[in-house]
């Protein structure tokens, strides 16, 4: 692996942990978004004064984690601005 | 005269099986045979209109099925604007198959061997190192995935590769009348009932094209258990009556068995059936009201059944409809798609029961199939047979049938039920694209 590539400050789950995760839409974490592209996972993630959302690509191993403000500007972009960052970088 | 053999030349071959049809003949190796098989791919499925995937198969954005034209891997997408595309699934850069899974959900597709991205209506959008690789040697409006052209007929989604094709309507050329009765059941239409059934048989696709297209007469032998155990609300005695209804020149037939006695839509729960009888025409209706059996083929290989089917021998049974795809994949070889399809708007308990008869009898190891199947293996392996290569086989029943004059429905139609009729315009149709008409 790239040094350029950071090291993501996500965890891994326990063992067996991320076999068992909700398929009815609950919001007990993690969740795992997948298909044949790719795979992430999803989780809230409590800080001292709030949550925030991370979103962690194992394969990449990369991760980000969204407050609610940024969560709520993603609830309005239209789908090109997604493929607007996928032409910008499609990869790492 | 005897069809000249393919050897003596190809096209002339083609021209006398042609001509053999108009008379009743048709020969036995065209069922098993590889240089028929070549010609098919290159003039009958690079030119019709094929059947893709019904709408309900892909209902949200960013769904995808992957299905076949001739021998090419299309991409069947929903884009994220709700409509939807046909793309070959092979990535523009050195030709690597995008979507390796047969269904699934994306907005955009990444090639899995140099990372081109593509959004999932074929454009392409991402090129890693773009700027440090080409130089700015490459402009992405050219190199999207190459588009299949598409058109809808009620939840259906036909593609073809052919850029001067008619349009579907006209190639459906009327068939829409028949059809109907199996995607307008009630006003929301139909939908499948869960993804395809899917396996590899040892039959040539215009087998099961040809005997779904209204081969009523192999019902009392082939499925005789049904008959006998009470499964199938038919009997020998009355088995023969019925329409036989084909499209003159475009190679579409369904054939519509009837039983004495037997009540107007029995089989369907009443309220679905107070509802078709509302969605669907008069004329519909006094034809679909006498119908126990529609079996019918759009040309070349999309077929339909629909019959009630009893799970307690005698009883009225279960209607259900098949849906099922023969996608040829070499001479006397067929990759088979069989789907259930329900009335969208019937209760959940209705859908169960037309799955659970439906997969008793037409899914993969359903009893009618597996009877079918036995047959047909068997056909396909004589038809490759070298004492075969110049037998033709008779298709004269009803060679001399008039339209029947009070049938409200559209094409040519004649009775009884059992009859060549349909199988002579399919094909014929088939021989008009074989020989280089269409």
């Amino acid at each position: 692996m790239s040094e350029a590539v950071p090291i993501p400050e996500a965890e891994n789950p326990g063992d067996g942990e991320v076999l068992h995760y909700p398929r009815d839409g609950g919001d007990e974490g993690p969740i795992v978004v997948a298909n044949e592209f790719v795979d992430v996972v999803v989780r809230r993630v409590e800080t001292r004064n709030g949550v925030r959302l991370e979103i962690w690509s194992p394969r990449r191993n990369t991760c980000v984690r969204f407050d609610a403000v940024a969560l709520d500007c993603l609830s309005y972009q239209e789908p090109e601005f997604i493929t607007s960052l996928l032409a910008r970088k499609p990869g790492p | 005269m005897a069809t000249k053999p393919i050897g003596a030349g190809v096209e002339a071959g083609l021209e006398s099986i042609r001509d053999g049809i108009a008379q009743g003949r048709f020969p036995a190796r065209v069922f098993n045979d590889q240089e028929i098989f070549d010609i098919e791919q290159q003039r009958v499925f690079s030119k019709a209109w094929c059947f893709l995937a019904h709408e309900s198969e892909i209902p949200d954005r960013g769904d995808y099925v992957t299905r076949y034209i001739a021998n090419n891997n299309l991409i069947v997408a929903r884009d994220e604007s709700g409509e939807i595309h046909a793309s070959l699934n092979m990535c523009r850069h050195r030709g690597n198959m995008m979507c390796k899974s047969e269904m699934g959900n994306a907005s955009h597709f990444r090639c899995s061997y140099h990372g081109w991205v593509y959004k999932n209506s074929g454009e392409l959008v991402g090129v890693p190192y773009m700027k440090e690789g080409y130089e700015g040697r490459i402009d992405k409006r050219d190199w999207g995935l190459i588009k299949v052209r598409t058109q809808t007929y009620a939840g259906l989604v036909f593609g073809t590769l052919d850029p001067d094709a008619p349009p579907l309507d006209e190639y459906l050329g009327g068939f829409q009348f028949y059809l109907d009765l199996y995607l307008k059941q009630g006003n929301s239409g139909s939908e499948v009932h869960g993804p395809p059934d899917h396996w590899v048989t040892e039959t040539d696709w215009k087998i099961a094209a040809e005997n779904f297209s209204g081969d009523g007469y192999h019902t009392p032998v082939a499925h005789q258990f049904g008959f006998n155990l009470g499964y199938f609300a038919s009997s020998g005695a009355t088995h023969s009556q019925g329409w036989a209804a084909s499209i003159p020149g475009k190679g579409h037939g369904i054939g519509l068995g009837h039983t004495p006695g037997f009540p107007p839509f029995a089989g369907f729960p009443e309220e679905l059936a107070d509802e078709m009888r509302r969605s669907l025409s008069p004329e519909q209706v006094e034809v679909f009201s006498q119908t126990r059996t529609a079996v019918g083929t759009v040309f070349p290989n999309l077929s339909f059944l629909m019959q009630p089917f009893s799970i307690v021998p005698g009883q009225t049974g279960v209607r259900f409809v098949t849906m099922r795809l023969y996608h040829p994949i070499g001479p006397g070889k067929t990759e088979m798609y069989s789907w259930c399809l329900v009335p969208k708007d019937a209760s959940d308990e209705y859908k169960q029961e037309a799955y659970r008869a439906y997969t008793l009898t037409f899914a993969q190891a359903g009893t009618f199939e597996q009877d079918d199947l036995e047959n047909w293996a068997r056909v396909t392996r004589s038809a490759g047979s070298t004492m075969a290569r110049n037998i033709e086989f008779p298709y004269v029943m009803g060679m001399d049938s008039v339209r029947d004059p009070d049938f409200p429905g559209p094409g040519h139609v004649v009775k009884p039920y059992v009859n060549d009729s349909n199988f002579r315009n399919l094909w014929s149709r088939w021989s008009d694209y074989m020989t280089g008409q269409v």
